[in-house]
C-alpha cells in the first residue's frame, strides 16, 4: 500500500514536470496576456564569414501534436507561415527560403491535402555582413492546427544573433 | 552490552526518521489531479471559460448581406451558434453537416446561426467559403466583442447549443462526430421542450 502511494507519488511528480516542461516549452515567448504559442524558436548565435553572401539557419519546432500551414499552402484561404524581418545595420538580407512542407489529410477529410510543417523545420536566410556582431528582428508568423481543431494566427518574435568575421 | 543496545536504539530511531522524512518527500511529491468543473469529455482547453447551464450572451450581429440579426430574434427555437473561420479545416467539415441538421430539425424549431470569425477576410471569401460548403443558414460577421462575450474563441470551430429558453446547453471546440452533433442537437430541442412543458403546466 505504502509501496504504492510513494510509485503513485513518483509517477504523477514525472507527470507534472512533464506537462510543467511542456507548458515552459509552449510559452518560451509567452507576452503577459499568457498567450499560447505553438511553435518554438530556437536561438542559436551563429558565425558567418565577413562581407560574404553566407547563409543563417533559423530553426523552429512545432510543439508535438500540432502542424503549421507551410509557406505555399495549397489554398488561398490558408493562412501561410512567412517570417517578416526588420533591417539591421550592416546587415543585407535576401528574401528567405523556406522549406517544402509535408502532405497531410484530417481523417475526416481525406481527400484535402494540405501542406505543413510538423516538428522542426529550418527557414534560411542569405546574408552579406560587415564584420562584427548583429542583431536581426524579425516575427514568424503561423496559423496552428491539430487533428480537430484550429487555432488563430499567432506572432512569434524572434531574434536572429550573429557574428560574421 | 550497554554500548550495543545505545547503538541498536540509534539505529531504530534513526531508521524510523529517515522512513518519516521519505514518506514526506513522498507527501509532497504527490500531485493530485482534479478534473475542471463539467468539462468532462469537452474538447476544449482547461481555461476555456464555459457558458454551459448559462444565459447565451446576447448579440446583433450582421449578415453576409447587410441584415442585422439578434439571438433575441431566435427566442422559443433552439439555437446552434457556431464560430468558424474561413483557415479553418475542421470547421469546414462540420458545416455541410450542420446544413443537414437544420433541414432535418427545423420543422422542430432547430436553428444555426454560422459565425464568421475572421472578418479580415473579406466577405467575398468568407461567402465563397459558405457556398463551397453547401450552407444556407445565415453566416453572420464576428465583431470582437461576440467572442468576447463567448468566451474568447480561441479554438475553432467552438459551437455554443443554444435551448429554447436560451440557455446554453453544451458547448463543444473542435470537430465533433456526426453523432455527437446530432446528440447536442436532440439535447438542445428536448431541454427547451421540457422547460416549456413545465412552465405551461405551472400556469
Amino acid at each position: 500500500m505504502r509501496l504504492s502511494v510513494v510509485v503513485t507519488g513518483v509517477v504523477l511528480a514525472a507527470v507534472g514536470s512533464s506537462v510543467a516542461m511542456v507548458a515552459h516549452q509552449v510559452g518560451l515567448f509567452d507576452g503577459p496576456a499568457k498567450t499560447k504559442m505553438y511553435v518554438v524558436y530556437s536561438a542559436e548565435a551563429q558565425d558567418v564569414a565577413a562581407g560574404k553572401r553566407s547563409v543563417l539557419e533559423l530553426r523552429f519546432r512545432v510543439v508535438n501534436g500540432f502542424h503549421v500551414n507551410s509557406h505555399t499552402p495549397k489554398s488561398e484561404l490558408l493562412i501561410p507561415t512567412t517570417i517578416a524581418l526588420q533591417p539591421a545595420a550592416g546587415v543585407k538580407t535576401e528574401a528567405a527560403v523556406y522549406p517544402a512542407g509535408m502532405a497531410y489529410s484530417l481523417s475526416a477529410s481525406p481527400s484535402e491535402k494540405l501542406d505543413v510543417y510538423t516538428g522542426d523545420f529550418t527557414v534560411k536566410l542569405p546574408v552579406v555582413a560587415e564584420a562584427g556582431a548583429h542583431t536581426i528582428d524579425g516575427t514568424l508568423k503561423y496559423q496552428a492546427c491539430d487533428h480537430a481543431a484550429c487555432y488563430p494566427p499567432r506572432s512569434l518574435p524572434v531574434q536572429v544573433m550573429f557574428t560574421a568575421k | 552490552m550497554v554500548v550495543g543496545i545505545a547503538l541498536l536504539l540509534w539505529a531504530g530511531w534513526h531508521n524510523l526518521r529517515e522512513r518519516r522524512l521519505a514518506m514526506q518527500k513522498a507527501q509532497e511529491s504527490r500531485v493530485v489531479l482534479t478534473p475542471s468543473q463539467g468539462d468532462q469529455g469537452d474538447q476544449s482547453d482547461s481555461d476555456e471559460p464555459h457558458l454551459r447551464g448559462k444565459a447565451a450572451p446576447a448579440f446583433t450581429l450582421t449578415t453576409l448581406d447587410g441584415k442585422k440579426v439578434s439571438l433575441s430574434d431566435y427566442k422559443g427555437r433552439a439555437v446552434l451558434v457556431n464560430f468558424w473561420a474561413t483557415w479553418c479545416g475542421p470547421c469546414k467539415i462540420e458545416m455541410p453537416w450542420f446544413e443537414e441538421f437544420e433541414k432535418q430539425y427545423a420543422a422542430q424549431g432547430f436553428e444555426i446561426l454560422g459565425v464568421a470569425d475572421d472578418v479580415d477576410a473579406g466577405k467575398d471569401a468568407i461567402a465563397k467559403v459558405a457556398q463551397k460548403t453547401g450552407v444556407t443558414y445565415p453566416i453572420l460577421l464576428a465583431d470582437g466583442k461576440v467572442e468576447k462575450a463567448y468566451g474568447g474563441i480561441d479554438v475553432l470551430p467552438m459551437s455554443f447549443y443554444v435551448d429554447r429558453n436560451g440557455v446554453v446547453v453544451e458547448q463543444t471546440a473542435g470537430l465533433g462526430s456526426k453523432d455527437e452533433i446530432e446528440a447536442h442537437i436532440k439535447k438542445a430541442l428536448a431541454s427547451g421542450a421540457t422547460a416549456t412543458a413545465t412552465a405551461a403546466g405551472g400556469q
